[in-house]
């Protein structure tokens, strides 16, 4: 018995000895090791398991595993990584929205000197100081979805302007709501208040033609005042979001019944994001009389027509990983040839690579037949404007829902936001 | 001292020791770290911060936002209170030689083990403004002139979300009552019965005695869950239009993780804590000394 005890213990030093010089001899190599990848994303998560992901990357570094993470949504996303950030628990490769980016620049390492970031067409837009910490996976485009054969009935045309854009609305409106009361000329599911944002986050932009609106708005005190571009958006919206065309109950129904609503043609325009379509046709609409425009801002055609582009899912290496290398060696993978022009043809956005380009979708290629196109590069929000933002509790997603509640007076909210914004940034110092 | 004391104590040592610690590390120091926290002005991100004394605690006490969060909060734990007895008297007639009140007792009971989230999202298509459920109920019952806009009118929305919070737990405060009264000693109420109780009477000075501690347990718990409610406004309207239907939780977590204040969110929750006792205090006295007119034991 203690002779085999004794062979026992010897063949257990042996295994320790071989795992721990094998252990040891992987730690020293920098491409070998797990690298854990959070995402929200479905589709992304889908086409991940499909692909094998971890196997064509491991054709690529044998020794290297990968651990993909998904998590529920977006705001789940934001509130795990921020709750990872204070136990310095971060995930190897994590994404950021442009409007997050400043919220983890101190934990995002600089991958200026990579190929990936050289041959994104977005990234050097969205560098904190001259350092590219996301590099967007796609481009995102915002469009107005619209049903050709509604338009045509009612007699309306593709709006060109911001006041034809609101007519069109209202001829809707008021030819099929007088068969259908529960007819929605124009769909924002603003139960979910977020689904707003093409007006309340983008519109100010696109009035002033200034990706960076937000960041220039962080160094005024009275950004809302009479005349400056997000009062001039603001108040075109609150007109708008109360003349009836969002429907009888507007605040009653949310993104996902809205998408439902508009593939049953019980909704007649639906301002979204190119992502949107996917989410159309799996609704089951058929498509053949789907057609998109952007949306048009000007207020006349002498004017340039401007379209706001934004960098989505800005794929970025943390300070918390201990692989760095292997990492950052993941990303240019992930934007070379062996993965990311098959995932491009997976998703209906548009490409963020030079490198790789797409052609739209027929749908969405439609906004695009016109020669006055001027683009505009969605900025997001930089470190002073989130701090005043957090200081006033400024929501622009809930404003836009709440211009709906009754007793709502613009006026004295946007002259609120004002005064609160100047008290806070003197508070925090910002010049 | 004996071997046996000894051989007691180390067993009590043991048997206490892991769940004691669990409870300091993963309960006590965060339950104390949070007051601290209360008392900076923490973003959750960053590894400094100030403390700002009771900064936090004066915006707080100024946000008219959270008054009327907490003000849906009560929605809630008024609505579920006056449910409290039907939910009893539910579990008397369970209790009772009810033909198939097992199938009863499952069906009370199924809401409370389905998803939260699920049973929410399922509300929100029922109370739809458009192709919903409950309209189309009314329109069949020739009840249009009842029809609202259920999720979004601010005068109706706490109302029909406490009816979602009720269809759901109520069925757990049935069941936590049966099986109180199924524990109750059955010669007690034999002999009330030999003496001439009647029903009510059984019901009133038998039943309700008998199960006191579980109805304490009941109330505690209502105002802990109306206080904390998150899930079912958080997926149906989302707090909105506008606050109208945000809750003391939600508030707080959007605070915490929209507004990057968890120096904020830690003063709403020590807050929290404090309400929940000093309700539960106020709610112990007003039932014992009040409506039961109990004496000091």
């Amino acid at each position: 018995m203690k002779k085999l005890l004794s062979v026992l213990m010897v063949l257990l030093s042996l295994c320790t000895f071989v795992f721990a010089s094998g252990s040891s001899e992987s730690a020293d190599d920098p491409m070998s090791g797990t690298i854990t990848f959070a995402i929200w994303d479905n589709n992304l998560n889908a086409f991940i398991e499909e692909n094998d992901m971890v196997g064509k990357f491991q054709e690529v570094y044998p020794n290297a595993e990968i651990e993909v993470e998904k998590i529920k949504d977006d705001t789940e996303y934001w509130n795990s990584m921020r709750i990872r950030t204070s136990g310095g628990q971060l995930p190897d490769v994590m994404f950021n929205k442009p409007f997050t980016l400043a919220r983890f620049q101190n934990y995002l390492l600089d991958l200026s000197d990579t190929e990936a970031a050289a041959n994104n067409i977005l990234a050097e837009g969205y560098a904190v100081d001259g350092k590219i910490l996301g590099i967007p996976m796609t481009a995102g485009y915002e469009y107005v979805f619209y049903w050709k054969d509604m338009f045509e009935e009612a007699g309306v045309e593709v709006p060109e302007t911001w006041p034809e854009f609101v007519e069109a609305c209202q001829t809707l409106q008021e030819y099929y709501g007088a068969q259908n009361p529960d007819f929605i000329a124009l769909g924002i599911g603003l139960k979910d208040e977020w689904p707003d944002y093409p007006f309340m986050e983008f519109m100010p932009a696109l009035i002033n033609g200034e990706g960076d609106t937000w960041n220039v708005m962080a160094a005024q005190d009275a950004p809302f005042a009479e005349g400056t571009d997000i009062r001039t958006a603001y108040e075109r919206i609150y007109e708008l979001f109360t003349s009836g065309v969002l429907g009888k109950d507007p605040l009653g129904l949310g993104n996902d019944q809205i998408t439902n609503l508009f593939a049953a043609k019980q909704v007649a325009i639906f301002p979204s994001g190119d992502w949107s379509l996917q989410n159309i046709i799996n609704a089951g609409a058929d498509i053949s009389e789907l057609g998109t425009f952007y949306l048009p801002v000007r207020m006349s055609g002498d004017e340039s027509y401007k379209v706001i582009v934004q960098g989505d899912s800005l794929m970025g290496v943390t300070t918390h990983s201990d692989k760095p290398e292997l990492a950052k060696a993941f990303v240019e993978w992930f934007y070379s040839d062996a993965w990311y022009p098959d995932y491009l043809a997976y998703v209906s956005s548009s490409s963020a690579m030079a490198n790789f380009p797409k052609e739209k979708d027929p749908v969405l290629a439609e906004s695009d037949q016109r020669d006055d196109i001027e683009i505009v590069t969605y900025g997001g929000a930089g470190d002073d404007f989130t701090a005043i933002q957090n200081a006033v509790s400024f929501d622009y997603k809930k404003l836009g829902a709440q211009m709906l509640t009754e007793g709502f007076d613009l006026e004295a909210v946007l002259d609120d936001l004002n005064t609160r914004w100047a008290a806070a940034r003197s508070e925090l110092g910002i010049e | 001292m004996g071997s046996i004391a000894r051989q007691r104590q180390i067993f009590i040592f043991t048997a206490l020791f892991i769940p004691v610690i669990l409870l300091v590390c993963f309960v006590v120091f965060p339950g104390v770290d949070l007051f601290r926290i209360s008392a900076t002005n923490w973003d959750g991100l960053a590894a400094d911060y100030d403390y700002i004394g009771l900064d936090n605690y004066v915006r707080m006490f100024n946000d008219e936002n959270l008054w009327q969060s907490l003000k849906n909060n009560m929605v809630y734990f008024f609505v579920h209170l006056l449910m409290i007895p039907v939910e009893l008297a539910f579990a008397v007639v369970l209790n009772s030689r009810l033909r198939g009140a097992k199938f009863y007792k499952t069906m009370v009971f199924m809401p409370y083990i389905i998803n939260g989230v699920a049973i929410s999202y399922a509300f929100s298509y029922f109370f739809s403004p458009i192709n919903g459920a409950f309209d189309a109920i009314l329109e069949t019952l020739g009840l249009e002139s009842l029809q609202r806009h259920w999720l979004s009118d601010p005068s109706i929305v706490n109302f029909v979300l406490a009816f979602v919070s009720v269809w759901r737990f109520s069925g757990y405060h049935v069941i936590l009552f049966l099986a109180a009264l199924q524990s109750m000693p059955q010669d007690i109420l034999e002999a009330a019965q030999i003496d001439g109780a009647g029903t009510l009477q059984l019901f009133r000075y038998i039943q309700i005695p008998s199960i006191m501690l579980m109805v304490d347990f009941v109330l505690f718990d209502n105002i802990r869950g109306a206080l904390q409610v998150f899930d079912i406004p958080f997926v149906i309207t989302n707090g909105g239009p506008g606050y109208a239907s945000s809750t003391f939780t939600l508030y707080t977590i959007n605070a915490a993780f929209k507004f990057s204040n968890f120096g904020l969110a830690a003063t709403m929750a020590v807050a929290i804590m404090f309400l929940i006792v000093f309700i539960y205090i106020i709610q112990n006295f007003l039932i014992h000394r009040v409506v039961l007119k109990e004496g000091r034991k």
